[in-house]
């Protein structure tokens, strides 16, 4: 990632040292984009309960789908809710802007299909199960003891596990695209969720952002 | 940050020492990273010896394209960055997966070549290095990266080691999560997945090698080294005591001396290779630092000295009889 995304991860590093804790406002930031990202995915999943089962990957993007709902829910859970409201007109905004830059009700409207859109799908998700990760912002030494810090943690585990599936389809499917065209399409997909993932991280800590 | 800018990717890498020494490039290992070196930025420019360290695409700051790259890449990657920098006559230093791509460099580039230092490697996946290699990638990618290095901890490291890095143990655990990428290192380890013998190509390789092996490195054992020994002519084994695969961390002053007396040797003109075997004192300090091997190397059971046959006496009548 960039320089920006350097700079975030001092800053924040620094900002988590000096507090020891995720307070609620930036665990509410946190889970609310979480959970948007999640809801792309799983909306573009819930499709594929309607289509037959004769497809090759569908036992495996059921599984992703059901994983996404209950990862979506640990969050909502594990997290302790802000009582600012404006915490939720800024996470309104981040996620709308996610949705607007991944153009993810593209991929709402037709069958899931092996194609060149399906190719975009998988590179679009494997950012989002891949790009986000804040456990390693947080200091190594920084336990995480707390419900929202293990479900976190759970959560980024988990994408480990499920990301399997994007990373086999996109190094295996045949699109009648050649390496450099394939890269370059899984590159976009890449920098449109990282651009949303750096203004989740540039509202996080607002108070020490302030100070400098 | 420095970054080499290479095939539309960066390769992240950082130069310690005097201008005008000798280079040793090292390799990572699979999961390692350019700061798993920190020691040796130190230990080898106060032997006299310049260090290039580097990430390969898929580890550390370097790049990670998510499609992967060939194995190819990894060596084709440092040629290319040898040039960038203008080093002309390299030592490559590669340990285990970084062994390999080292050993891919001495094959492809022979001319280049200062010298090469496969450590902790291998040329060949035989039946118990490939169901190691399949259980860690099973765990890497089912269960975890976390697991993954759970794994390696007791490959890598000496029962002493991690007795007394026990409170440090969890802290390094998060530290190889948070500064890795999962398909990253997956995708180090699918490059391997059609990986074929590199044992009949060894013998191409005519430049100075020196080849180390940890006494209790249980991950790429003795024989895998042996056979290094054997296909390279201008070789020698040497025996690290009481360490494991990942000795490189946990004894750097004695690596870095093992390092330097090689590149030294070579750079005298006093290098021999023979393709005998050598056992290292514990001590960095210690001199002379080598002694040769001349029992089975290839054991790891400490037989009892062989009795001598019994001495035959001459009797009075002037015939041998036992003693």
């Amino acid at each position: 990632m960039s320089t920006d995304y350097d700079q975030q991860r001092r800053r924040l590093h620094k900002c988590f040292s000096q507090d020891g804790l995720v307070g609620a406002d930036d665990q509410t930031r946190i889970t609310l984009f979480i959970q948007s990202l999640k809801a792309i995915n799983s909306g573009i999943l819930a499709k594929l309960e309607f289509q037959p089962l004769d497809w090759a990957p569908w036992k495996f993007l059921h599984t992703q789908y059901y994983r996404e709902l209950e990862m979506a829910t640990l969050m909502g859970r594990a997290t302790s809710w802000s009582t600012n409201p404006v915490v939720y007109l800024e996470a309104s905004n981040l996620n709308l802007g996610l949705w607007n830059r991944t153009q993810a009700w593209d991929y709402l409207q037709a069958p899931l299909a092996a194609d060149e859109r399906f190719y975009r799908y998988l590179a679009m998700s494997h950012a989002l199960l891949s790009v986000v990760r804040l456990i390693p912002l947080l200091p190594p030494s920084m336990p995480l003891d707390t419900p929202f810090l293990q479900a976190l943690h759970d959560v980024e585990e988990e994408n480990g596990r499920q990301i399997q599936l994007q990373i086999r389809l996109l190094k295996e499917l045949d699109m009648g695209m050649d390496r450099k065209q394939r890269e370059a399409l899984v590159e976009e997909e890449r920098e449109r969720v990282e651009a949303s993932y750096l203004e989740l991280l540039a509202s996080l800590c607002p108070e020490q952002a302030e100070q400098g | 940050m420095p970054v080499f800018e290479y095939q539309g990717h960066q390769l992240y890498y950082e130069l310690h020492g005097r201008e005008g020494d000798p280079v040793l490039t090292i390799v990572n290992g699979l999961s390692m990273r350019t700061s798993h070196w920190g020691p040796y930025f130190q230990l080898l420019p106060d032997l006299g010896v310049r260090v290039l360290t580097y990430d390969m695409l898929g580890q550390g700051a370097s790049s990670k394209p998510v499609l992967g790259a060939g194995f190819q890449d990894h060596a084709d990657g440092l040629y290319a960055l040898h040039r960038y920098l203008g080093i002309e006559r390299p030592y490559v230093f590669g340990i285990s997966f970084g062994g390999v791509v080292a050993l891919r460099y001495a094959v492809d580039h022979p001319d280049v070549l200062g010298g090469v230092i496969p450590v902790s490697t291998f040329s060949e996946l035989d039946a118990q290095l490939r169901g190691h290699a399949t259980n860690l990638y099973v765990g890497l990618v089912r269960v975890g990266f976390g697991f993954y290095l759970d794994l390696l901890m007791p490959l890598n490291f000496s029962n002493e080691w991690i007795a007394q890095q026990q409170d440090l143990i969890q802290l390094i655990r998060r530290v190889g999560v948070s500064t890795n990428e999962l398909y990253g290192i997956q995708n180090l380890m699918e490059s391997l997945a059609g990986f074929e013998s590199m044992t009949p190509e060894l013998s191409t390789i005519k430049a100075p090698a020196l080849i180390l092996n940890g006494e209790f490195d249980c991950l790429t054992p003795r024989h895998l080294h042996d056979i290094l020994r054997r296909e390279m002519a201008n070789s020698r084994l040497v025996l690290v005591p009481r360490v494991c695969h990942a000795f490189t961390l946990e004894i750097p002053a004695l690596t870095s001396r093992l390092l330097a007396d090689f590149i030294h040797a070579v750079e005298r003109g006093e290098w021999t290779g023979d393709q005998s075997v050598w056992i290292s004192a514990e001590d960095p300090q210690a001199d002379p630092l080598l002694t040769l091997c001349e029992a089975d190397h290839l054991r790891a059971i400490p037989l009892a000295p062989t009795p001598k046959p019994p001495r035959k006496r001459k009797t009075a009548a002037g015939s041998f009889d036992q003693a």
